[in-house]
C-alpha cells in the first residue's frame, strides 16, 4: 500500500530535502491514506496484536471441532433416545449449519478487546502524543484506525469461521451430519457473525478512546456484553425483558434466525440497533477525542 | 517562527500557563527555561495542538498546528520520551510515524544513524534507557527535516556524549536557519547551548531576551557595600527595582543599582563607605534571581538574608 499512495515526485522530494529552513513545508502531509498506511505499520508492527488475531483463529477453530463432535454425540444420541430425539425435533432446522460459528462469543471478546487495546494504549503509553503531532487534525488518525480495526476483525473472523467449518465438515460427516458451507444459511451466518464482530471492535475501539485506560475498557466491555444481558434477565419486571432485547450482544440471533423467534427483534431492527450501538459510541469518541487534551 | 499571544491554560482551579506572550524566532536556539511546574511542557504541548489553550493562541509560521498541511514537515517535537508504544521497535515507531507524510524509509535510516541507534533500532521501545528513549525522541522529531524543532529538556538521561552532542546539534539546526525551541530547568546547559532565553516561573514569563543581557542584565548586578552605617544607607537606596540585603552587621548587598549611583548617593549623605565591590552574576544566579518569588515547591532553606524590599521584576 505505501508504495502506491506516493503522491511526491522525486523532484519535490529533492527541493523539501534543500530547503534551508525558511517558510512553510513542502512535500506531502497527511492525507487519509498515508494516515490509514501509517495505522496499518502500527497494526502489525505488535506482536500483541498478531497473538490476539492468532487466538482468535485457534479459538475459533477448536470451538468449531468441538461443536462438530458434541452436535454429532447429541445427534447419535437422538436417535437411540425417542426423549433427546423429541428435543432435537423441538429445535427443529438444521443443528449442524451453526457449528462453524459455535466460538463467537470468545472471538467477539478477544477482538473486542483488540479494539479497546488498539486505542488504550496509545494514552498509556505516551504513543498517542506522536500520533497526534502527525495529525493534529486528530480525526483521521481516529478513522484510519477504526477502519484497520473494523476490517481486520471482519476478516479473521470470517476467516476463522471459515477455517473452523473445514474442520467441522469431517467430524460430522462421521456422525452422519451434512454441512454445506456454502448454503445461503452458512454463507449468511458467516457474513452476520463476521459483521457483528467487527462492530464489537469498533464498539471496543470507542470505549478505548473514551476510556483511554485497558482495563477500564476492557471491563466496560465485558459488562455490555456478557454480564448486561444476564443480568437483565435475572432482575424481574417487563422492563427488562424488554430492554434485554436491544441489548447489542441480542442482535445477532434476529439477524441470522431463518424464522422470526419470539422475544427478539425483526431482523431489520435488530440491524438498526446494532448499528446504533456503534455508530453513537464512535461519533461521541471522536467527538470527545477531538476536544479532550492528548 | 513560534508565536504565542495571550497563551492560557486552566487546569481546574490550578493556572499552569497564564497569559504569555513570547516570539521564537528563526535562526538561533532559544532556551525556555523555568524551574519543574513552571509551565514549560504545557506551552509546549500547546504549541503541538495536543493541549488545547483555555484561551489565547499560539502559531507556528502563522498558523495553529492543526492549519498545517504537513504538519510533521514544518515542526518536530520531542514532548516526552515515552511517547511511544514499548512494544514496538523503533524503527517501527519512526516508520510508521513517517508513513503520515508519505517521508521515504531511507529519511528513517538517516535519522536513525543520526541519533547513533542504529544498533538497537530493531529492539523494542520499551526495553530503551531513558537517554536511547531521548534519542528516539530526537530522531521523530527531525524525520520530516522540519523548519521548526521543539525538544522538551532533550538532555534529560543523556550521558555527557549525548549532551555534546545535543548541544551541537540545535546549534547547528539553528545555523541552517530553522527555528529551535529548548526547554530546560538547567540554566548550566541553557548558558552554553542558547542564544536568546525566555524565563518562565509559575506560568508568566519573567525574562525574554538574548543571554548575555540576563546574565549582565540591569538590575541584575549587585554590589557589596561595607559601611558603618547600614541602616542609614538603606534607607537613602530604597526605591523601584532595588533590593539590598544585609549579608552581616555592616556588609549589605544591593542589586538595581551601580556602584556610581550608591557611591553619588553615599557621598551626598555624607554616609562612609569603606568597600564597594561590583559583583558578576552567573547565569545560574541570575536565574534563582528572576525565579526566586516563582518557584512552585520552594526548598525551605533559609541563608539568613533579610530582604529589604522585593526586587522589582
Amino acid at each position: 500500500m505505501s508504495s502506491t499512495t506516493v503522491e511526491s515526485t522525486p523532484s519535490r522530494r529533492g527541493a523539501d530535502a534543500q530547503r534551508s529552513g525558511n517558510g512553510s513545508s513542502s512535500g506531502p502531509g497527511p492525507s487519509f491514506l498515508r494516515v490509514l498506511n501509517s495505522e496499518f505499520i502500527k497494526f502489525r508492527t505488535l506482536l500483541s496484536t498478531l497473538i490476539l488475531l492468532g487466538s482468535t483463529v485457534v479459538v475459533m477453530v477448536g470451538f468449531g471441532a468441538l461443536s462438530a463432535w458434541g452436535t454429532g454425540q447429541f445427534s447419535e444420541a437422538a436417535a437411540r433416545d425417542p426423549e433427546v430425539g423429541a428435543r432435537l425435533a423441538a429445535q427443529g432446522g438444521d443443528i449442524a449449519v451453526s457449528v462453524p460459528t459455535s466460538g463467537i462469543a470468545f472471538a467477539q471478546l478477544i477482538l473486542g478487546s483488540l479494539g479497546v487495546l488498539l486505542m488504550s494504549s496509545e494514552f498509556t503509553t505516551g504513543m498517542a502524543r506522536s500520533t497526534f503531532a502527525a495529525v493534529p487534525k486528530r480525526i483521521p488518525a481516529f478513522a484510519a484506525k477504526l477502519v484497520v480495526v473494523v476490517v481486520t476483525s471482519f476478516v479473521v473472523t470470517a476467516a476463522s469461521t471459515l477455517a473452523a467449518g473445514f474442520v467441522s465438515v469431517p467430524i460430522l460427516d462421521n456422525y452422519g451430519l451434512g454441512l454445506d458451507l456454502g448454503s445461503p444459511q452458512s454463507v449468511k451466518l458467516l457474513l452476520v457473525n463476521s459483521i457483528y464482530v467487527a462492530a464489537v471492535a469498533a464498539i471496543g475501539m470507542a470505549l478505548g478512546t473514551l476510556i483511554r485506560n485497558s482495563a477500564g475498557g476492557i471491563m466496560s466491555l465485558v459488562g455490555l456484553f456478557f454480564v448486561a444481558p444476564i443480568a437483565f434477565q435475572l432482575i424481574p419486571g417487563d422492563f427488562f425483558v424488554e430492554a434485554r432485547k436491544y441489548l447489542p450482544g441480542n442482535t445477532v440471533d434476529p439477524l441470522t434466525a431463518v424464522e422470526h423467534l419470539p422475544d427478539t427483534l425483526e431482523a431489520w431492527q435488530a440491524g438498526l440497533v446494532l448499528g446504533a450501538w456503534v455508530v453513537i459510541p464512535v461519533l461521541l469518541a471522536a467527538v470527545l477525542l477531538k476536544r479532550r487534551d492528548v | 517562527m513560534i508565536e504565542a499571544r495571550g497563551l492560557t491554560k486552566v487546569y481546574g482551579d490550578k493556572t499552569a500557563v497564564a497569559g504569555v506572550n513570547f516570539t521564537v524566532e528563526a535562526g538561533r536556539v532559544t532556551g525556555f527555561l523555568g524551574p519543574n511546574g513552571a509551565g514549560k511542557s504545557t506551552t509546549m504541548r500547546m504549541i503541538m495542538g495536543l493541549d488545547r489553550p483555555t484561551s489565547g493562541s499560539v502559531t507556528v509560521n502563522g498558523s495553529p498546528l492543526t492549519g498545517h498541511a504537513a504538519p510533521l514537515r514544518d515542526v518536530g517535537a520531542l514532548l516526552d520520551a515515552k511517547a511511544v508504544h514499548t512494544s514496538r521497535s523503533a524503527y517501527n515507531h519512526l516508520l510508521a510515524m513517517a508513513a503520515t507524510h508519505s517521508i521515504p524509509k531511507k529519511r528513517v535510516h538517516e535519522v536513525i544513524e543520526m541519533t547513533g541507534l542504529a544498533e538497537v533500532a530493531r529492539k523494542k521501545v520499551g526495553g530503551f534507557s531513558l537517554g536511547m528513549g531521548q534519542r528516539l525522541g530526537i530522531a521523530a522529531a527531525l524525520l520530516g527535516d522540519p523548519q521548526t524543532v521543539i525538544l522538551d529538556e532533550p538532555v534529560n538521561g543523556l550521558d555527557p556524549e549525548g549532551v555534546v552532542w545535543v548541544r551541537n546539534l540545535v546549534k547547528y539546526l539553528a545555523s541552517e536557519g530553522r527555528t529551535v525551541f529548548l526547554s530546560s530547568h538547567l540554566m548550566s546547559e541553557m548558558a552554553v547551548t542558547a542564544d536568546h532565553l525566555i524565563v518562565i516561573g509559575r506560568g508568566r514569563i519573567i525574562a525574554d531576551a538574548p543571554i548575555q543581557e540576563i546574565i549582565t542584565g540591569k538590575g541584575q548586578g549587585r554590589t557589596r557595600v561595607r559601611t558603618d552605617q547600614p541602616d542609614r544607607l538603606m534607607q537613602l537606596l530604597a526605591g523601584t527595582g532595588v533590593s539590598v540585603e544585609v549579608q552581616e552587621r555592616e556588609l549589605l548587598e544591593v542589586t538595581g543599582l551601580d556602584p556610581r549611583q550608591i557611591a553619588t548617593a553615599a557621598l551626598e549623605n555624607h554616609v562612609m563607605i569603606y568597600e564597594l565591590t561590583p559583583l558578576q552574576a552567573s547565569l545560574e544566579e541570575a536565574y534563582m534571581e528572576l525565579t526566586k518569588d516563582e518557584v512552585e515547591y520552594h526548598s525551605l532553606i533559609t541563608t539568613g538574608a533579610v530582604p529589604v524590599e522585593a526586587g522589582g521584576n
